[in-house]
């Protein structure tokens, strides 16, 4: 990787997910001023929330969004593409900041590299996963393990991808529609279980969490041919715009 | 000058987008790089950038409307700039721009679902090269291709046809009145109507497909008392003998039978009258029976078209005519193609019950086994009567067992009490 350009990773532990959402868009505006001239990676984790992207449909949701919120949920309308879908606490996602100028111009190509960087980080943890063609999403022997929505303004990307990895998969079945279990969602410690590599002890879920990070940002730059770096919002962005460290109460990396 | 705002591709493998949302109303400024909407494709969104300067003056699509990459999807100009002319050769060069009506739900009719197969299939189906249609006092009629071509099969003028569609332009549902997408999916006046892959039908395709292969398939089979049809057939066999000429042709088998009660239940079952089309299912209003003929080295399936509008005896002539010209390969493609469900009889060599396989895109096909006596219960009694057994096999993608199964009650009800069918 000597000589890649750097691709600044940066974590954030959790958020929630309209702070993420801010957040997005200040660097965003960075990037597309000029501001910001590195390709970014954001990892952290949100709140439960369900988010409803720009193709949900009606009956994706067999809630009603009151319900949801009763039961705790946070539910937000967001301008990334893709249907309805759950986050929260023990899920990855990630959000990369890439300015496709420097890429490819090509939304399909870029949803493929997506895939393909969190099929490569899953190999790292001995998880075959793959494509489902025309379901963009990264699957492991038919069960869905990542989900992959983004937007793109001026070429430059934000919204990504949450792969599930020591999280409750209950939290989907919120959004299952009719109660058919249309598709089944596995998680990194789910399919080690299966394995037969008996899941980690209690206290080794940040353990396999952690080693899932380091893997997805392997497979990230390895995909995008950048290297990765930590970075931190406070060299990134001025410093009156800097939200509030009181905002963030998250754990920090686990 | 006014500039025309296009759908753009997004990746040079992206065929159409979906306007998500417009940013900008009709008659706001806009300056050249200014979000004006929203587009998605697969799971991406991504926004549409203004080009020129000037007012948006038009919306030429609804939000939620997927429209060919390069289609008009609004126009920028200066306020009060006509752009009648720049609206007018799009809308009549366009494919298909009008949003599905929000009433009808998810359900597009075929104006405006353009899928290039399906436009070509539908060519196929009706290949007709009609008079032009007669030019106005204002220039060209405003017609979609495919009212365009409906209209050259049935010799309407369209000059005097009123248009529904954006700036009066004729759609498909404008050529008969009273035509409506009804929730029992006919629409009068139409081949067929598409109906994009609900959530709930993707799941199940995906899920059923995992599991069995690429046509995930299902049967139900039912016994069929075929007392009144035997009877019914020796009435009219009889009467064709006493009649005289052409006999042996114009005899009626119990297939012929079969045939039409299975394309007259099809018309009260739409949904099994129908074509996986991959993103959508294509429910055909009109039935053409495809009809499975053994070959020398193989089998084919002509079609008999508007199975369910033709007597009994021309479904008989019509079936030899073709099962004649398959042993002799003299079939034409259009002869031998654009069948909506299929029929196979094994009934001559002597099975009782067989599946068939499904002939894709159709989503069904009747295997149908020999009329035998045997002893039935009747009414607590034991009598001896002619049954038959036929079988389904559903396309799970398309039918539920259910749906299937309403269907196949109608087939039987019809071939038990055959005279309220003939």
């Amino acid at each position: 990787m000597t000589g890649a350009e750097p691709l600044g990773v940066i974590r954030l532990g959790q958020v929630s997910y309209r702070q993420a959402h801010a957040l997005q868009r200040a660097l965003v505006d960075r990037r597309i001023e000029g501001a910001i001239q590195r390709d970014l990676l954001l990892l952290l984790e949100h709140e439960p929330t369900v988010t409803l992207g720009r193709g949900t449909r009606a009956g994706s949701l067999p809630l009603p969004p009151e319900e949801l919120e009763a039961q705790g949920l946070t539910v937000v309308e967001v301008e990334r593409g893709g249907d309805v879908t759950w986050h929260g606490p023990g899920q990855l996602v990630g959000y990369p900041i890439l300015d496709l100028h420097h890429h490819r111009e090509d939304l399909h190509w870029y949803l493929r590299q997506v895939e393909q960087a969190l099929i490569m980080g899953l190999a790292r943890m001995e998880i075959p996963a793959e494509r489902n063609p025309g379901y963009t999403g990264v699957w492991t022997e038919g069960r869905k393990i990542a989900s992959i929505g983004i937007h793109v303004r001026q070429w430059v990307t934000s919204h990504g991808f949450a792969l599930n990895v020591v999280n409750d998969l209950a939290g989907f079945d919120l959004i299952v529609p009719c109660g058919i279990s249309g598709v089944e969602m596995t998680s990194v410690a789910g399919e080690r279980r299966r394995q037969g590599q008996n899941g980690p002890p209690d206290g080794d879920a940040g353990d396999l969490y952690e080693a899932t990070v380091a893997a997805t940002i392997a497979g990230v730059g390895e995909v995008f041919g950048r290297c990765p770096e930590p970075a931190t919002l406070a060299e990134l962005l001025p410093a009156g715009t800097l939200p509030d460290p009181g905002t963030f109460p998250g754990r920090g990396p686990r | 000058m006014a500039t025309k705002v296009l759908m753009e591709a997004l990746s040079p493998t992206m065929e159409e987008g979906r306007l998500v949302e417009w940013k900008k109303a009709e008659g706001a400024a806009v300056k050249v790089g200014e979000i004006l909407a929203e587009v998605e494709t697969d799971k991406a969104v991504m926004d549409l950038q203004a080009r020129a300067e000037g007012v948006l003056l038009k919306q030429a699509i609804t939000p939620g409307t997927t429209v060919p990459v390069g289609q008009l999807v609004g126009v920028i100009g200066s306020a009060g700039e006509d752009i009648a002319g720049l609206l007018g050769a799009s809308a009549a060069g366009s494919a298909g721009v009008p949003a599905p009506p929000p009433a009808s739900a998810q359900a597009r009719t075929a104006a405006v679902a353009t899928t290039p197969g399906a436009t070509a299939a539908a060519a196929a189906a009706t290949p007709a090269p009609g008079p032009a249609p007669t030019p106005t006092a204002g220039g060209r009629v405003k017609a979609s291709p495919l009212a365009r071509r409906m209209a050259a099969d049935r010799g309407v003028d369209l000059a005097g046809v009123q248009g529904s569609g954006p700036e009066g332009r004729i759609v498909v549902r404008d050529l008969s009145t009273g035509a409506r997408v009804t929730p029992g999916l006919r629409a009068e006046g139409e081949a067929f109507i598409e109906v994009p892959l609900s959530q709930i039908r993707k799941t199940i395709a995906k899920r059923l497909t995992q599991s069995i292969g690429p046509v995930p398939t299902f049967y139900l089979t039912t016994e069929i008392d075929m007392e009144r049809v035997a009877e019914a057939r020796e009435a009219l066999n009889q009467s064709a003998q006493r009649g005289g000429a052409g006999e042996e042709a114009a005899k009626v088998s119990f297939n012929d039978i079969v045939l039409k009660a299975t394309a007259m239940a099809l018309r009260q079952h739409a949904r099994c009258n129908a074509w996986w089309q991959d993103d959508r299912i294509r429910y055909w209003n009109e039935v053409h029976l495809s009809v499975a003929v053994a070959i020398e080295d193989g089998l084919i399936t002509p079609v008999v078209r508007h199975a369910d509008q033709k007597t009994l005896r021309e479904i008989a002539v019509e079936v030899r005519s073709l099962a004649t010209r398959a042993r002799e390969r003299r079939l034409t493609p259009d002869q031998y193609t654009g069948g909506t469900f299929s029929v196979s009889n094994l009934g001559m060599f002597e099975i009782d019950q067989f599946t068939a396989v499904i002939n894709p895109p159709e989503a069904g096909i009747l295997a149908v086994g020999s009329v035998q006596a045997k002893p039935v219960a009747v009414e607590g009694r034991v009598e001896v009567r002619r049954r038959m057994r036929v079988t389904m096999s559903c396309d799970h993608r398309v039918i539920d067992g259910a749906t299937g199964a309403g269907f196949l009650r109608t087939l039987k009800g019809m071939l038990e009490n055959p005279l309220a069918m003939l």
